[in-house]
């Protein structure tokens, strides 16, 4: 009985680490469709949210299965960069995705740590696979990152596959809290640093780095977090000469 | 007697006013970074970076230098009264240090931690100007593929000193250079995963990687594990600083065992502070007569290890000041802080910059003087320090490590990817990966690849050039070995659990 349950236990735990692999593998290309959003506002340059969807629908079902046959047929065709991505960094980790569902995690820690990292290899090889590569006996620019891109995704492979293979430990407990005020934090200085100048910024930043907490004070927060903003407004633009926005812009107008 | 007189030279730089000032910042803010727990040396130095902008090069290195072998006295105060490292360094001196809190010898133990630094300190600075210029004339006899071997073998050195798994280590670094190749390429010019935004055409700065993965990961590790970390804080006044005559016999040759030992893993690329503590305290336990006095208050355990760590903080800087090659993270950021006044590391510096080299080494004995004084006798104000609860703290570190990344180039995007790496270093520790190869990958890797394309290029793209040049090739073997000699211990391990296991 217990070993029935244990067994269900970890089928459906591999199938949810196989879909995060899966959302793992397309998140380019939506964080893209994400970011194109904007440019519907007006915001920032690039294609629109339809464009990016089609272009990108068509090269996951359509352009790279061609491209790839076309290379087995021995056709070498220029293939645009979204086919590439597909081919260079979706497909290989939807094909680590379905083999994760037959598999016996024994670390969860090092086979997800391990198949993330490959991400980013894969992905580092797909943004360097526009840049030329040798010439001759001289190095271009894409080569060292190809070099060492491929050298990444063998040695997180090799992750991986201990996870895999030995026992260790499983994945670790993330929490969300702290993380999530934290980054809001920072986020909002970096954002709010040129308009707001420094003292509005610092002090909503500090209290809102505070939430990180759940063990935080607020009349104690506020309070050292309005010492905190004073000393940092005397020490940085006035002690350290470091030229820096203080006020609001619309109250300094 | 040139030696003799480059150290008076220094001793006249380090002992103007505005220097021996400089000094003191040092001190003081490396004591005080030291003692608070869940704030690093490599966030601080990155974070005081953009202050040193309006300073004399000298004296802002003299500052920065101070703020590196003073958390090392401040880490140990932390480690021995509250149980918790406040320094990376000081992990095992928490072990015997507390433990002699406990039975009410803490002041003894404050003294010698103290003691044992200053010891190391001095030999160390001693050590930087004795070995400085003969190293000099070695770097001016290196080429391409001698400057990439070595540093090939430095990052051996970081994988086999690293603890942990090793192929997680050589990832790390494999990253990490990766990393460091965003941005610009230095012979075409061309973009490389730059993704067309401006801000990443210039490459990632190693300041903003260093406080996201060191400075903003620590405080969402910190926050994960419960703000009120346990600080079990020794509350009895600490009352008779000295050491009894048996204390000093006991701790001597633990102290010169751990300055050697610190001192020879400093000068090694890939080394530091915090791997010549955990290998000192190693070595102690090994040949101690009764090792099972170890852990409950053995004055040998406190000893060892904060002298090493003292003496490789120093003697790091030795790899830097010669050959121009940073062994670890914060000395990748005295680069930077180089580099911001125009200095190139590098064998020129020492004849080209005399003032500055021999005025920094002169102030690290200065400086040790001054650390002495200032965590002796005035230990009770860093006690009081560590009443401060980290729910006040964090929100405080977060907002001075933002502020300090926009101050570097004005950039609020910085402060975004700052962020985004903090992110990323909480990865890395719920992996179990280790940070600190890849920031010894991502600061190595423009000078390596730069080598060996330098290096393939005059030997017309032979490999062969790597293993032709003798020095090179000795450099190689040396690394090759010593992964063979980690590799071996491991494979073996593995063996016998899987029989211990087939026994069960």
């Amino acid at each position: 009985m217990a070993d029935t349950m244990g067994h269900s236990a970890t089928a459906t735990r591999n199938t949810s680490v196989a879909l995060g692999f899966c959302l793992l593998a397309l998140a380019p290309q939506i964080f893209e469709l994400i970011w194109s959003i904007g440019t519907i506002f007006g915001w920032g340059a690039g294609r629109g949210p339809a464009t990016v969807l089609i272009s990108h629908t068509t090269a996951l079902v359509a352009g790279a299965p061609a491209a790839l046959l076309g290379a087995i047929g021995g056709e070498t065709k220029k293939a645009s960069s979204d086919v590439l991505l597909a081919l260079i960094y979706s497909y290989p980790l939807f094909a680590v995705a379905i083999v994760t569902l037959f598999m016996t995690i024994k670390s969860g820690q090092d086979y997800i740590g391990g198949v993330i990292l490959m991400a980013l290899a894969l992905f580092a090889l797909w943004a360097s696979s526009d840049l030329q590569g040798m010439r001759g006996f001289s190095f271009g620019a894409g080569t060292a990152p190809r070099m060492f891109g491929g050298l990444l995704v063998a040695l997180s492979a090799a992750i991986a596959l201990t996870g895999l293979l030995s026992e260790g430990p499983a994945l670790a407990h993330y929490s969300w809290r702290g993380p999530l005020f934290v980054m809001c934090a920072i986020l909002f200085f970096a954002l709010a640093i040129r308009p707001l100048g420094l003292v509005v910024s610092a002090f909503v930043s500090f209290m809102i780095a505070a939430l990180g907490s759940h063990e935080t004070r607020w009349v104690e927060a506020a309070i050292v977090g309005a010492c905190l903003t004073a000393g940092c407004a005397l020490l940085f633009p006035y002690v350290l000469g470091l030229p820096m926005p203080m006020f609001p812009r619309f109250l300094v107008q | 007697m040139e030696l003799f007189a480059n150290l008076a030279h220094g001793f006249a730089v380090a002992f103007s006013p505005i220097n021996l000032l400089m000094c003191l910042i040092g001190a003081l803010v490396g004591t005080l970074v030291g003692v608070l727990p869940g704030i690093g040396t490599i966030a601080t130095v990155a974070m005081l970076l953009p202050i040193t902008f309006g300073l004399p090069p000298v004296g802002a290195l003299i500052m920065l230098a101070g703020i590196y072998y003073g958390a090392q006295y401040g880490g140990s105060t932390t480690s021995i009264l509250v149980n918790i490292p406040g320094e990376a360094t000081s992990v095992v001196t928490a072990i015997d240090g507390h433990a002699m809190a406990k039975q009410g010898r803490a002041g003894p133990a404050l003294a010698i931690a103290a003691i044992g630094s200053f010891f190391a300190g001095c030999v160390a600075t001693v050590l930087i100007a004795v070995l400085g210029a003969p190293l000099t004339k070695l770097a001016l006899a290196f080429g391409p593929a001698e400057y990439f071997s070595l540093m090939v073998l430095g990052l051996i050195f970081a994988v086999v000193l690293a603890k942990g798994s090793v192929l997680k280590a050589i990832a790390m670094i494999v990253f990490g250079l990766l990393l460091s190749m965003v941005g610009s390429d230095i012979e075409t010019g061309a973009s490389r995963m730059a993704f067309n935004i401006p801000e990443l055409a210039d490459g990632l700065g190693f300041a903003t990687v260093a406080m996201g993965v060191f400075g903003f990961a620590e405080i969402i590790r910190n926050l994960d594990a419960g703000a009120e970390m346990n600080r079990d804080l020794v509350q009895q006044k600490i009352t008779g600083l000295m050491p009894t005559r048996k204390d000093l016999i006991d701790s001597a040759p633990a102290i010169v065992r751990g300055t050697i030992l610190g001192s020879i893993l400093g000068i090694l690329p890939g080394g530091g502070a915090v791997i010549a503590s955990f290998a000192a305290y190693t070595l102690e336990k090994k040949i101690a007569k009764n090792p099972s006095r170890f852990g409950r208050g053995a004055i040998e355990g406190v000893a060892a290890p904060e002298s090493a760590n003292n003496a490789a903080a120093q003697t790091s800087f030795i790899p830097l000041l010669t050959l121009g090659i940073p062994p670890n993270a914060v000395m990748a950021l005295m680069v930077g802080a180089m580099t911001i006044h125009g200095i190139v590391p590098g064998p020129q510096v020492m004849q080209k910059q005399p003032d500055l080299v021999w005025g920094m080494i002169a102030s690290m004995w200065i400086g040790n003087l001054m650390l002495i004084i200032i965590n002796l006798p005035l230990v009770g104000i860093w006690v009081r320090l560590l009443r401060v609860p980290y729910r006040l703290m964090f929100p405080s570190i977060v907002i001075f490590c933002a502020i300090g990344i926009y101050s570097v180039n004005n950039a609020p995007v910085d402060v975004i990817l700052a962020g985004v790496f903090g992110l990323v270093g909480y990865w890395l520790i719920k992996h179990d990966f280790e940070p600190a190869p890849l920031l010894l990958g991502m600061v190595l890797g423009p000078l390596m690849e730069e080598n060996l394309r330098r290096a393939l290029l005059i030997s017309r793209g032979d490999w062969s050039v790597f293993l032709t040049r003798p020095l090179s090739a000795v450099l190689l073997a040396i690394a090759a070995f010593l992964l063979v000699l980690t590799l071996l211990p491991m494979l073996r391990a593995k063996r016998d659990e899987v029989f211990t296991e087939s026994e069960n």
